[in-house]
């Protein structure tokens, strides 16, 4: 335990004592999460184990990773190399807004570079979206689809997208 | 071997599902069809504001089923009244027919007895046998799924013994859906010579080939019918540990599935003795995380064991070493789904069903510049255009078919008078065009092939894992020639290096994605060469 904390501490040399107290903090009690819900401690959880985090954080935090590491008895680099393997896996918090474009052939076809300039093209000041692409939602047959704010929505046109950007509750 | 007779105990199960199925008389069903693609458009609203509206009503029940595959009419609500009769409604929004609809659960008049024009027209050239009852049946309950012969193609195999199912499964002929299109029994037969302490078998439910829906319709639909065929498929390869996998945006899939295999473990069909039989199996349900690789099947392996998503060396195979290096069977869902019906009798209506080579029927997920889109359940050996024309009604406002693309990023372009070829294993085009997975998404005459090839390109490019150092270096230079050829600003040698890259990288890669890479070239190059403006400098 005490090697392990000595480690944890120079990760992150030029902070002040408060933060690196908060990270232990939130470090431990993570540890008593998967210990928990993971108490077989086996490899093979890694990929159920990012999953819940990016579901309760909404993306990979490094500190987290880190713990996910000590649990399951994978150095850390795996973790990493595993965690940014995978496309729907995220080491960056998300925006409080998002928009996904699918760009599949049959999305492509039915208009999807319109939606996506149209969407990119929104004015956002305060930076508080993304806008990105998919190769395909799986719903070619209701082309085109667009993810809005976690929400998948097909046959979308310019005007649909823009209500739809509207008239979300934020 | 001695075998238990399993099948009075299936019996026993049914007659009891039967005796709780029995609704009230009188009772009217409203049926909405909710799948991913159809919550996409509304299902899920419909659903709340139909059940909203008839909470108060003892004589009528509103159920959630899966999609039947008509995308181009979601969201279907289908009204069925005790009479048996029924009415269809298409394209169906929170804000739409619901007037309509609570009229006919009232029992008003209509002349519509049963789907007509577009979605008569979507059914009438396919061969519904996996497809059937989603639309319809509830996807959860088990009682619907044993009083429609649910469950029985296990008992069955449980009371014939291994054997006899591998030996059943190869007489009928069903191979792979994947896209290999391996005879599934002989994966079976392989894992079980293997002497070992633990078998696994793999639920290929990752789908995540760009332009393929089917598994998702199976596993919202039906989810029944893959569990067990799953277990049908582990008890004949000595398997005790079943993973499904699912891919990693499937939210409604493995919701379903998750739910279907809880009410099939309370009910004995999975767990530590399986209908009395001694067969003991577990099955876990897990998740993917993102990348066309991870459907590789030894790529998955990696995932499931928590490594980054690459490729195995191969050998050894699966069947000797996969899953925690113990024998491993890894068959697609759709392949699975086909095991019930096979069992419970159905070897020879299976056998009869589609080409000698490939028996059986394919789920064609069909999309682009067709009137109808959707998924489509067709006989093996049904040819592209009759899929195109008959199924999806042709391009439509009097444009002609241009060509479509077949079988994903991992295949190529057919040309519009190259579309007669019938849908089977290896080769559709010498060129480099296959079935794979059954995608089929249709292009008119306005749109550019080159243009096509090039996103394909790009796909394969963005999706090489990086392992292999051709796949890796060669499917960028690929995507970015085949980009200057789109753009009408190629190098002279890009004709000669696509040619060679495509060559090489699929010589030298080691799994599917890098083999198959320069399909999408070599077709473009076979049928498109002469019109892309460039000489070959050779």
């Amino acid at each position: 335990m005490r090697r392990r904390r000595r480690r944890d501490e120079e990760v992150d040399p030029a902070s002040d004592g408060t933060a690196d107290a908060q990270r232990r903090e939130r470090q431990s009690g993570l540890r008593r999460v998967l210990r928990d819900r993971f108490p077989d401690r086996n490899r093979d959880n890694l990929l159920p184990v990012l999953h819940l985090l990016q579901h309760e954080n909404g993306y990979l935090p490094e500190w987290a990773l880190q713990v996910v590491g000590w649990h399951l008895r994978v150095p850390a680099s795996e973790v990493y190399g595993a965690a940014t393997s995978y496309s729907e896996l995220h080491l960056d918090p998300p925006k409080r807004r998002s928009v996904v474009v699918c760009t599949g052939l049959a999305c492509w076809q039915s208009g999807s570079e319109e939606l996506l300039s149209a969407a990119v093209q929104r004015p956002d000041p305060e930076d508080t979206a993304s806008v990105t692409t998919t190769a395909c939602a799986f719903m070619c047959g209701l082309a085109p689809a667009v993810r809005v704010d976690g929400s998948w929505r097909g046959r979308v046109d310019a005007a649909r997208l823009a209500s739809l950007i509207e008239n979300v509750d934020v | 071997m001695t075998v238990p007779d399993c099948r009075p105990a299936w019996q026993a199960m049914r007659d009891a599902a039967l005796g709780r199925r029995t609704e009230p008389a009188g009772v009217t069903r409203v049926v909405v069809q909710w799948g991913h693609c159809s919550q996409a458009v509304g299902a899920g609203d419909v659903y709340r504001r139909l059940a909203q509206l008839f909470q108060s009503r003892d004589d009528v029940v509103v159920a959630a089923a899966g999609c039947d595959g008509a995308c181009f009419a979601a969201t279907q609500v289908v009204v069925e009244l005790p009479d048996g009769t029924a009415r269809f409604f298409d394209r169906v929004t929170d804000d739409g027919h619901l007037s309509e609809i609570v009229a006919a659960a009232d029992g008003g008049a209509w002349e519509r007895a049963r789907p007509q024009g577009e979605l008569e027209a979507f059914f009438v050239a396919q061969h519904v046998a996996l497809m059937e009852g989603i639309g319809s049946v509830d996807p959860i309950s088990l009682d619907e799924y044993v009083a429609g012969s649910g469950y029985l193609g296990l008992a069955d195999a449980l009371s014939i013994g291994p054997d006899a199912v591998i030996r059943l499964v190869l007489d009928a002929g069903l191979l792979g859906r994947g896209g290999a299109y391996f005879p599934a029994a002989r994966k079976w037969q392989a894992a079980r010579r293997v002497d070992a302490e633990r078998r696994h078998l793999v639920v290929n439910a990752e789908e995540g080939e760009p332009g393929v829906f089917k598994d998702r319709h199976l596993m919202e639909g039906q989810p029944h019918r893959i569990i067990e065929g799953a277990l049908i498929a582990a008890y004949a390869a000595g398997a005790g540990n079943v993973v499904i996998y699912i891919n990693a945006e499937a939210d409604l899939s493995a919701d379903r599935m998750t739910a279907a295999l809880t009410v099939a473990e309370a009910a004995g069909f999975v767990g530590d003795d399986v209908l009395g039989s001694g067969f003991a199996c577990s099955v876990t349900i897990r998740r993917g995380a993102g990348g066309y690789v991870c459907g590789e099947e030894t790529t998955l392996l990696n995932t499931v064991e928590g490594r980054r998503r690459e490729p195995r060396l191969r050998p050894p195979f699966p069947t000797d070493a996969g899953l925690y290096g113990e024998p491993t069977v890894i068959n697609n869902a759709e392949t699975l789904a086909n095991l019930p019906a096979i069992l419970r009798g159905g070897v020879r209506r299976f056998a009869s069903i589609g080409l000698n080579e490939a028996r059986g029927t394919r789920l064609v997920s069909l999309s682009g510049a067709v009137r109808r889109p959707g998924l489509a359940e067709v006989p093996m050996g049904t040819t592209v255009r009759q899929v195109i024309d008959l199924v999806g009604g042709g391009v439509p406002e009097g444009r002609a078919i241009g060509f479509a693309a077949v079988g994903g990023p991992s295949s190529g372009l057919l040309p519009s008078g190259e579309l007669d070829v019938p849908l089977r294993p290896g080769m559709l085009h010498a060129s480099g065009v296959v079935m794979g997975a059954g995608g089929i998404t249709v292009f008119d005459d306005r749109a550019s092939p080159i243009q096509v090839a090039a996103r394909l390109g790009q796909y394969n490019a963005a999706e090489s894992c990086g392992k292999c150092t051709p796949c890796r270096e060669g499917t960028p230079r690929i995507a970015e020639a085949l980009g200057r050829l789109a753009a009408g600003e190629p190098r002279d040698s890009d004709l000669r290096d696509l040619r060679d890259l495509a060559e090489i990288v699929g010589a030298a890669s080691l799994c599917g994605l890098g083999q198959m890479a320069g399909n999408p070239v070599t077709s473009l190059l076979h049928f498109y060469g002469d019109t892309l403006g460039i000489t070959p400098n050779e």
